[in-house]
């Protein structure tokens, strides 16, 4: 495994992560690390781990092997708020809101904002939802309507604007563009390099060659459930990374490109 | 941009939910305005507060079991804990128990139920259909086999107390000795079921655990990634419908001052027909407890109605049961659009 990236202390390290369900082997053996202010990009086909990779970082997933470092110190994720209580906050493909509920209600479900006597707090909450969705999307209007009326943009909007309220540390977007048109996914191109700024380090999945080639820092590349190359992105280009996803090896004649 | 698609919906109309409850409250209406025709004696303060006295044990029943139906559950042991519930009050009395202790421990032992229920469909992950059949079919094997099926009886005057009781009873000696009852006062049960229902929709809307119970009935997977103990969630709903039936289980015995192991056969289908009518979902994440409590008495003023009117108990369970087919249908239709 070729790894041409710098060592610094990383923000999350997993190492030598395995999940098996019964004979199949989802991830085996993989390590990654990601330090602050760094996007990462998890790239590969489907069904070749990442997003299972990415789950268990996330704490909906327990590894049956491997561990997780946070700022080097060794964290126990058995649960999603083990995971939040970590910074780690993930957006996930799903979006996973409950579409009964409203945009705030979603936005602070599992973390209610509540008064002093502990009912809920529904005017903060949706004082603080209106922030930070319109602070994301100006446009965003409905916001009392189940987000089962929603389209699918502002039902990313509302997924996003849930990672990034609770100020992570880590963030997971799993395919954060997939359900956006163009001017939306400007919009998450942005906001990924103002979080990247701000110190926050991303693990990007996405299938979209243009942004991950925008965004990332590094790409982590799996085939078959193994780590089959982690490189800086100046080092390789899009056929070496389309080759590394279907052939699972780079091209016969790579040499870094960031040297070249 | 997608989202600045403005929806051509008429603001005006309630929607959703409001707009359910809205028909539902209508249909009660209408039933009582159709039944008081039917019967001269139909709407009078004495029929009015007898319709309470009969709703408040559905009623209770369907507090608990629109919280599970929100969960995205059913409870069907309801009926049976109910009796469990009066058997276990009923023996500790005999035991030499004061009333008010063996009550609360009647209801304590409904909540085991309950809780029993949820760690079965939580832990062993029953689907909760199968969990609370097996529930109803344990605990009425349990209350027919602790009392030999033989009701219990002579429980005392304090143990009717509960069911027969009522606030502002206005009573006048006449002169030839007799009592007159001026006005009969509202019954302990109608009370109690009031203020269980106001303190089930305070925790279903105000509280966090309310807010649960939704998200897990939307989207569980969603609630799980969000952070919500999903398992804890479901077990409090079940335990809650659970003491709920309990205490149905002591409206009920109570107002019978005997306690009857065989009580209770099917009322859970009339608690999950009156949450349906009132707009629960058995789909999960939709339902509220003042819907519920419409829905509960759509069915008590139907049973009575129908009962003034002289119709056969065969004929009422006919007319209830296309009620129930009839407000899931018309639900349905609403959401289809």
């Amino acid at each position: 495994m070729l790894n041409t990236a710098t060592e610094k202390t990383p923000l999350v390290e997993m190492s030598h992560i395995h999940k098996r369900f019964g004979g199949l082997h989802a991830v085996e053996d993989v390590s990654v690390s990601l330090n602050a202010g760094e996007v990462v990009g998890v790239l590969g086909h489907n069904g070749a781990g990442k997003s299972c990779l990415m789950r268990i970082l996330s704490g909906a997933m327990k590894p049956n092997e491997g561990k997780i470092l946070i700022n080097g110190q060794e964290a126990v994720i058995d649960t999603p708020q083990d995971a939040r209580l970590n910074g780690i906050e993930t957006i996930y493909q799903t979006l996973a809101l409950a579409n009964h509920l409203d945009a705030a209600a979603n936005l602070f479900l599992g973390r209610e904002l509540k008064t002093r006597f502990g009912n809920l707090d529904d005017a903060r909450m949706f004082s603080e939802a209106e922030n930070a969705l319109r602070q994301l999307n100006p446009n965003f209007k409905n916001l009392r309507d189940a987000v089962s009326n929603l389209s699918g943009g502002q039902r990313q909007v509302i997924a996003i604007a849930r990672a990034i309220y609770f100020q992570a540390k880590v963030l997971i977007m799993d395919e954060p563009t997939a359900a956006l048109g163009p001017s939306e996914t400007a919009m998450v191109a942005d906001l990924t390099l103002r979080l990247k700024a701000e110190g926050i380090g991303i693990f990007l999945i996405s299938h979209d060659m243009h942004d991950v080639f925008e965004l990332c820092d590094r790409v982590m590349v799996m085939n078959k459930g193994r780590n089959v190359g982690t490189f800086a992105i100046k080092d390789v280009n899009k056929d070496d990374v389309l080759s590394l996803i279907i052939k699972g090896a780079l091209p016969d004649d790579w040499t870094p490109r960031g040297q070249a | 941009m997608s989202e600045v698609q403005t929806r051509s919906r008429m603001r005006f109309l309630p929607s959703g939910s409001a707009l359910h409850k809205l028909s539902a409250l209508i249909t009660l209406l209408l039933l009582i305005l159709a039944f008081s025709f039917t019967s001269p004696a139909f709407l009078s303060v004495n029929n009015g507060l007898t319709v309470l006295l009969q709703t408040a044990v559905i009623g209770l029943l369907a507090i608990g079991m629109t919280m599970v139906i929100i969960t995205g559950g059913i409870d069907l042991s309801v009926g049976s804990v109910l009796a469990l519930s009066g058997v276990v009050t009923g023996l500790l009395i005999k035991a030499g128990l004061p009333v008010v202790p063996a009550m609360a421990l009647g209801v304590v032992a409904g909540g085991v139920c309950g809780f029993v229920n949820g760690l079965v469909i939580t832990k062993m992950r029953i689907t909760p259909f199968v969990a609370t059949l097996g529930m109803m079919m344990i605990a009425r094997g349990v209350a027919l086999q602790l009392t030999g099926a033989a009701p219990i009886s002579r429980l005392g005057e304090t143990f009717g107390a509960l069911g027969n009781g009522s606030f502002f009873r206005v009573v006048e000696m006449q002169a030839n000795g007799f009592p007159k009852v001026i006005f009969p006062g509202i019954p302990y049960p109608a009370v109690l079921l009031l203020v269980m229902a106001v303190l089930g929709a305070y925790l279903l809307q105000r509280r966090q655990i309310g807010r649960h119970i939704f998200s897990v009935g939307s989207n569980e997977e969603a609630a799980r990634l969000s952070g919500v103990d999903v398992v804890r969630t479901k077990i409090w709903a079940y335990t809650a419908s659970g003491a709920l039936a309990g205490l149905a289980g002591m409206v009920l015995m109570s107002r019978l001052v005997t306690i009857q192991p065989n009580e209770g056969v099917m009322y859970e289908l009339d608690a999950i027909a009156a949450s349906v009518i009132g707009g629960a979902s058995l789909m999960g994440g939709v339902g509220s407890i003042s819907g519920s409590m419409i829905g509960a008495f759509i069915i008590g003023v139907l049973r009575n109605g129908l009962n003034m009117a002289g119709t056969s108990a065969f004929i009422q369970q006919i007319i209830i049961g296309v009620v129930v087919i009839g407000a899931v249908f018309i639900d349905q239709m609403r959401n289809r659009n």
